[in-house]
């Protein structure tokens, strides 16, 4: 394989990589917080993309993002808000079902509204093109997404271990009980956590869709490399889902170059191994 | 057997000849198969406590299995029932050594990326499997010994009429067996079913590979209904059917998965016929029992019979639905 298709291949692989970062931080606070996979991550990312597109034939391009991100975090909240909530008091198992529930609902939402068929959607004339890195030529579009991606998900790692908010939330993921024993309004915490969450991958969905264009299934194809994210990174550890995210992005994707067949299995026999060597995950605590 | 038990055992007798007089045949078996399936994912999520969201690894994996072995073998069916029983297990036991090293959530979502894999795996390598279309060409079958032919679906809802009650039985005699009371202690708490020292990541592993041959062995028999292995046979949309009917059918109780896979395959059937985006319906009927009936329809039954007299009143030993015993657990 020559220097500029390698090149490529990495390129891509951190695009994806830092999306699945994104993606992976999201479900890493929710899981650690409120102690659920939310399976409906992924739908909630394919809904970001379908706001996106009919977001940006109204208001622009960045007011389709926005649109995306606030219909997303506003779904987000009242999910939490009406429906996990009265769920706390019960084993974990029903919330995941919960939102497995959500997640047909969703899908097959998306399918009445914006139809069954793929949607490709283009980025705004003036990320056009690709840019000559040396190497090899590359979208600068893709580029673009890999700079705000990247931004979003520091943002969020100054943001939970620098700020007051973010000393709550790992005080919350530490000890819900102890937490609230000190004042703090915890319901209050897990539903901005739980909006922001899936507000990130909203977010995603709508920055991805003129790479990836859109699907109904996007929301599922994508939710089991999230999960790979998380139980690869460790528990609610935010650096572990960033290093684990790039991972995953940049193997499945020079696998897609070197034996496409191969590429999805790589990922999966990858997290078998990390989990065996580190049940904990790669940055995990315990 | 005490009178309920008799009772209860009659109905299911009745259920199984009445069926294919209320439904097509073939939906009839595809009720029974899953609830065999059921049944697999009831012993470890319902009696053991772990809930796998990738009992379609096993099942697909066993459909494939006999799909390529009567394809290309010409294999006898007894042979291939036995076959996919022994790769949904050993397939099982592999992955499961994997996932029960982490439990809750990480299990599940392990038990998820697996799923996947096979998914992609099954998807991709078209020479095989035939990708995205299917496995086709699975051969008319024939009851070897007895040369009894099973090309008519009613004679084929017959035959699968009595390999479950087999599976059945099967599926009693462990669950009341030393081993299946173990099962529950380690639902219960797993920390105490430790501490009078049982193994319990030993039991949880046999818990899940017997679960894998019973769901292998359901496999095997959806993959012989239709003369193709469909791509969805192994995808996460039957792991979450399979959750879905154990679900509504009621946790922890030997019923629950019938009366779950039998209310989930009529009403798609009934539904689907109607209106394509009939998920849609699925999703809120499991946010409505989620949300306000978690004991299922065996806890709905209950309710009903509590209502309507004072003849009502728990049997000896009844034991609290496993909704309800979960909740104490909150949090942990």
């Amino acid at each position: 394989m020559n220097t500029s298709l390698l090149a490529g291949a990495v390129l891509n692989g951190m695009v994806t990589g830092m999306l699945y970062a994104l993606m992976g931080v999201g479900l890493s606070l929710i899981l650690g917080l409120l102690n659920i996979p939310n399976f409906a991550h992924g739908v909630l990312y394919a809904l970001g993309a379908y706001v996106m597109i009919s977001g940006a034939k109204a208001f622009g391009f960045l007011g389709g993002l926005l649109a995306a991100i606030v219909a997303v975090a506003m779904l987000g909240a009242a999910i939490e808000y009406f429906g996990v909530r009265r769920l706390y008091r019960v084993h974990p198992d029903y919330i995941l079902l919960l939102s497995f529930g959500l997640s047909l609902i969703l899908t097959e939402s998306i399918i009445l509204v914006w139809g069954p068929v793929g949607i490709t959607f283009q980025p705004p004339a003036l990320l056009t093109g690709a840019i000559d890195l040396g190497v090899t030529a590359y979208p600068k579009y893709r580029l673009v997404v890999m700079v705000v991606t990247t931004v979003l998900v520091l943002g969020c790692y100054l943001f939970v271990t620098r700020t007051r908010y973010g000393a709550i939330i790992r005080a919350g993921i530490e000890d819900k009980e102890m937490a609230a024993a000190l004042g703090i309004n915890i319901r209050r915490v897990f539903t901005l956590t739980f909006a922001a969450g899936t507000g990130l991958a909203g977010l995603g969905g709508a920055l991805m869709s003129p790479v990836r264009g859109l699907l109904p299934t996007m929301g599922i194809d994508i939710l089991p490399f999230a999960f790979v994210v998380v139980v690869l990174g460790g528990l609610g550890s935010l650096p572990g889902a960033i290093l684990a995210g790039l991972l995953v992005g940049v193997v499945q994707s020079l696998m897609t170059a070197i034996w496409a067949p191969g590429a999805d299995a790589s990922v999966f026999a990858l997290m078998t191994l990390g989990i065996i060597a580190r049940p904990q995950g790669l940055l995990g605590q315990r | 057997m005490t009178r309920g038990a008799l009772l209860r055992f009659g109905l299911l007798l009745a259920a199984i000849v009445a069926l294919p007089l209320a439904v097509r045949p073939v939906v009839a078996s595809e009720i029974w198969i899953f609830a065999i399936a059921g049944m697999a994912l009831n012993l470890i999520f319902g009696y053991t406590g772990m809930l796998s969201f990738g009992q379609a690894t096993f099942f697909g994996l066993a459909a494939y299995t006999a799909g390529l072995m009567m394809i290309h073998w010409h294999a006898p069916l007894l042979v291939v029932l036995a076959a996919g029983t022994v790769v949904g297990a050993l397939a099982a036991a592999a992955i499961g050594y994997v996932c029960i090293q982490r439990v809750g959530t990480y299990f599940i979502m392990l038990t998820f990326g697996f799923n996947q894999m096979f998914f992609f795996i099954a998807y991709k390598w078209t020479a095989v499997t035939g990708g995205d279309d299917g496995l086709p060409g699975i051969p008319p079958l024939a009851l070897g010994p007895l040369a009894i032919r099973l090309d008519s679906s009613l004679r084929y809802y017959v035959f699968v009429a009595a390999v479950f009650l087999l599976a059945f039985y099967a599926m009693k005699r462990i669950v009341d067996s030393p081993l299946g009371v173990i099962f529950q202690s380690i639902r219960e708490n797993p920390g105490r079913a430790a501490a009078v020292g049982y193994d319990v990541k030993r039991y949880k592993w046999i818990a899940f590979t017997i679960a894998g041959g019973f769901t292998g062995f359901a496999g095997v028999l959806y993959s012989m209904m239709f003369g193709i292995v469909p791509l969805e046979s192994i995808s996460w949309i039957i792991s979450g059917d399979i959750v879905f009917m154990v679900l509504i059918g009621g946790i922890g109780n030997l019923y629950g998965p019938l009366l779950g896979a039998a209310a989930f395959k009529w009403l798609s059937e009934a539904i689907s016929v109607v209106w394509e985006r009939w998920p849609l319906i699925l999703g809120v009927a499991l946010v409505l029992v989620v949300l306000f009936l978690r004991g299922g329809l065996v806890e709905a039954f209950r309710r009903l019979r509590d209502a309507l007299g004072p003849r009502a009143r728990p049997e000896p030993g009844a034991k609290l639905p496993v909704g309800i015993a979960a909740e104490t657990e909150a949090g942990s």
